[in-house]
């Protein structure tokens, strides 16, 4: 308190500066409009939204060299019938982080889908537009939601068939997505 | 219910829209309006501070909020400062930790603040913000936000339940009426009657650009105060009768059915059961229409009516001021925006002022006495959930 009196107490002395009539902004002042994103910047580590794929970032390596090989695989705890989803370092019902390594179906079909127009994130602004989607993996009780290419989304319906893919991404990395094919 | 007893007793909300002002100014200015909208309260009878603030690390490059939202609002807490961030519900959160603190006898008198700055000179960089409240590494490559994720709940519900864009843009229609009643809302003083709704651009099919809210700056801020000391504030109180919270998955994988929000039927009925009310006996709700959507997905997971009759319950204007139970009078986050951490803040201002009877006639509910106020994060994977009471004595 005593602090605050005294640097008070200091101001008094100071010169005011002069109120200029046209400058006071009131609370709601107008906004200046959004400006159109120009140029296309590399977004920045950790705006990137791929996860790290090798032993220096994670211990799901296995996951990403599998990718490589075209193969979407996953962790299961063998204890209590569990397959994971994404894979996992323990099980969240046991607790147990011994668990193997199973390769998931390549097939699945469209439980629900939609599309980004408008509003995507940095470094994905040149995709637009681009379908996303909720897949029912063919023979395994997983529903993975992914990015839907090879077709544009308004000829996409509920119930076609995709395929699971790999495709390289930034800095020598990989990812999955789906492609309708049905 | 155990513990204190806890009432709100007063609180106020910036002007909601694009502001031309940073997030220390906001901060200031939500302290400046709560002192004057709450004259019973002294700054230092205030001991302990929540912040509901979601994402200042991306959208004002600054962490350690709660100190800064409390030098900037002139308040020294002594008990508990503290910043709470669960996505579009971080307001809430603060209230209920609030709430927490009170009921626990850790301290008797609470600000809750919400703060958000969501605009930014790039739409994408703000958009790349959002977009990390989904699973970042396994959702977010493939441009998981949520607009895509509650156009897929939209469209599983016109499916299983021939839900139409007719009666979305109802929701839309009535919650921007009732913003133009709140100066406060973004969309003040802007009418979206429902063929002009259904004639805006498609952002995530099926939802239209009227079918989401915005990007908003705002902050509101309430006290809340212990049944102790509440005779310091001689004025109307909205009294916390019941609370509930429920965290179902956050991977879009496990979301499940996208048409039933099992989590909200449980944070719902815990916290109506602590109340020891139904739900028929509210006279109104602020829920979380952050899309057109939700709302109606909403009034089935809260009881309000029959599962895949949503549409029909807003069309027939059930929702509505002289329907079943009023839903968003201060105008939902599609017509007052959605600064994430101030939005649960703004709903329980909205909850005092329409106990007090101090809103504008035109979004007045009749007499109420019982609200409910309810907020989702994310992908609807958590559910908060608040009831309050009308009254001036616990
Ligand atoms: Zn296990």
């Amino acid at each position: 308190m005593s602090r605050e009196r005294r640097r008070t107490r200091a101001s008094v002395a100071l010169p005011v500066v002069p109120e200029t009539p046209e400058v006071p902004v009131p609370p709601a002042a107008p906004a200046p409009r959004r400006k159109k994103v120009v140029a296309e910047a590399p977004p920045p580590y950790l705006l990137d939204f791929f996860p790290p794929e090798t032993e220096a970032g994670t211990r799901l390596v296995r996951f990403f060299d599998r990718l490589r090989e075209g193969r979407l695989s996953t962790t299961r705890c063998a204890k209590d019938d569990l397959l994971h989803w994404p894979p996992r370092t323990a099980c969240p019902r046991c607790h147990t982080e011994e668990l193997e390594w199973v390769d998931l179906p390549d097939r699945g079909r469209l439980y629900a889908f939609s599309a980004v127009l408008a509003g995507a994130p940095q470094g994905m602004e040149r995709d637009v537009p681009f379908a996303v989607g909720l897949v029912d993996l063919d023979g395994a009780p997983l529903r993975l939601f992914g990015r839907v290419d090879g077709r544009p989304w308004n000829e996409l319906e509920i119930g076609a068939t995709v395929r699971v893919e790999s495709y390289e991404v930034p800095d020598g990395r990989v990812f999955y997505r789906f492609r309708a094919i049905g | 219910m155990n513990g204190r007893t806890v009432a709100v007793v007063g609180g106020a909300t910036t002007k909601f829209g694009v502001r031309a002002t940073t997030w220390s100014e906001l901060a200031q200015e939500i302290g400046a309006a709560l002192f004057r909208a709450v004259p019973d309260l002294r700054a230092r009878d205030v001991d302990s501070l929540f912040v509901g603030a979601a994402m200042p690390e991306r959208l004002a490059f600054q962490s350690h909020v709660a100190p800064l939202a409390a030098e900037q609002m002139g308040i020294r807490p002594t008990r508990v400062i503290q910043r709470t961030e669960l996505a579009c519900a971080s307001g809430q959160s603060a209230i209920r930790s609030a709430y927490a603190a009170i009921a626990s006898g850790l301290s008797d008198i609470a600000v809750a603040v919400g703060v958000e700055k969501m605009n930014l000179p790039s739409m994408a960089e703000a958009n790349t913000a959002m977009a990390c409240v989904m699973d970042r590494a396994w959702d977010g490559p493939a441009g998981a936000t949520a607009p895509p994720f509650f156009a897929m709940v939209a469209q599983r519900h016109m499916l299983e339940h021939r839900t139409t864009e007719e009666q979305m843009a109802a929701v839309s229609e009535k919650n921007h009426r009732f913003a133009n009643s709140n100066p406060n809302a973004q969309f003040y003083e802007k009418t979206f009657p429902r063929d002009k709704l259904l004639r805006l651009p498609v952002v995530a099919p099926p939802l239209r650009l009227g079918d989401c809210s915005s990007m908003t700056d705002g902050a509101a801020a309430v006290v809340l105060a212990s049944e102790d000391v509440v005779r310091q504030f001689p004025g109307p109180k909205a009294w916390i009768r019941g609370t509930g919270q429920y965290s179902d998955f956050h991977n879009l994988a496990h979301a499940g059915s996208l048409t039933e929000w099992p989590g909200l039927k449980r944070a719902a009925s815990e916290a109506l059961e602590m109340a020891r009310i139904g739900v028929r006996d509210l006279d109104f709700a602020e829920l979380h229409d952050c899309f057109s959507i939700s709302e109606i997905v909403e009034y089935e997971a809260l009881g309000l009516c029959a599962p895949g009759e949503g549409g029909r319950f807003v069309e027939d204007g059930r929702s509505d001021l002289g329907g079943d139970i009023v839903v968003n009078p201060r105008g939902g986050l599609l017509g007052c925006g959605h600064p994430l951490g101030a939005t649960g803040i703004a709903q329980a201002v909205e909850v005092f002022e329409q106990f007090a009877g101090t809103v504008p006639s035109a979004r007045q509910v009749p007499n109420p006495e019982w609200a409910l106020v309810h907020n989702l994060s994310g992908s609807a994977n958590v559910h908060s959930v608040m009831v309050y009471r009308r009254g001036r004595a616990a």
